[in-house]
């Protein structure tokens, strides 16, 4: 291989990663979040009433990240 | 996922030019990446403080965004104070 592909490589796998650790936060924090939201009583399975908080919840979560994501972005512009 | 595998013979042969690039590339990605971290943490503190009602839809309603915004703005706020007193301690 040559340094301009080892270089692209580096940058794949480096971009990859950070990805996936970002979905795997996000994802941990979605199911803390709403399992404590959603399922007050554990049943012997997810009633269709708790599936459907459980999404909209999931929605919520990803929404008000957003917002935050935003907020400190310009935030951060701003004091810079 | 076909991850070619590099080793540390491959990233020898990287030049002077490609290091440098990549040197920043990784610096920008860093400081992405502790935004990123903030952002997390923010989302999950503001969401507990925010998101109090009985979750009927899956948008975020006026009250639960502008909670949002605030909770986060006044984080911001909050970590400059720490560092203000700090600052102050040290000082006295």
């Amino acid at each position: 291989m040559d340094s301009e592909s080892i270089k692209t490589e580096v940058i794949r796998q480096v971009r990859t990663q950070y990805a996936i650790d970002n979905a795997k936060q996000l994802i941990e924090k979605i199911n803390e979040h709403c399992f404590e939201r959603c399922v007050l009583k554990p049943g012997p399975s997810l009633s269709s009433s708790e599936q459907t908080c459980f999404t909209q919840c999931m929605e919520k979560y990803m929404a008000a990240w957003n917002q935050v994501s935003s907020t400190s972005i310009s935030r951060l512009q701003r004091e810079n | 996922m076909d991850n070619l595998s590099l080793d540390t013979a491959d990233l020898e042969k990287l030049n002077e030019k490609d290091k440098t690039e990549l040197r920043q590339f990784l610096q920008n990605e860093n400081q992405k990446a502790r935004i990123q971290a903030t952002v997390h943490s923010l989302a999950d503190v503001c969401f507990k403080k925010c998101i109090t009602g009985m979750i009927k839809n899956g948008k975020l309603d006026k009250t639960e965004e502008n909670c949002m915004v605030n909770c986060a703005e006044r984080f911001f706020d909050i970590s400059t104070l720490t560092m203000k007193h700090l600052q102050n301690i040290r000082q006295s």
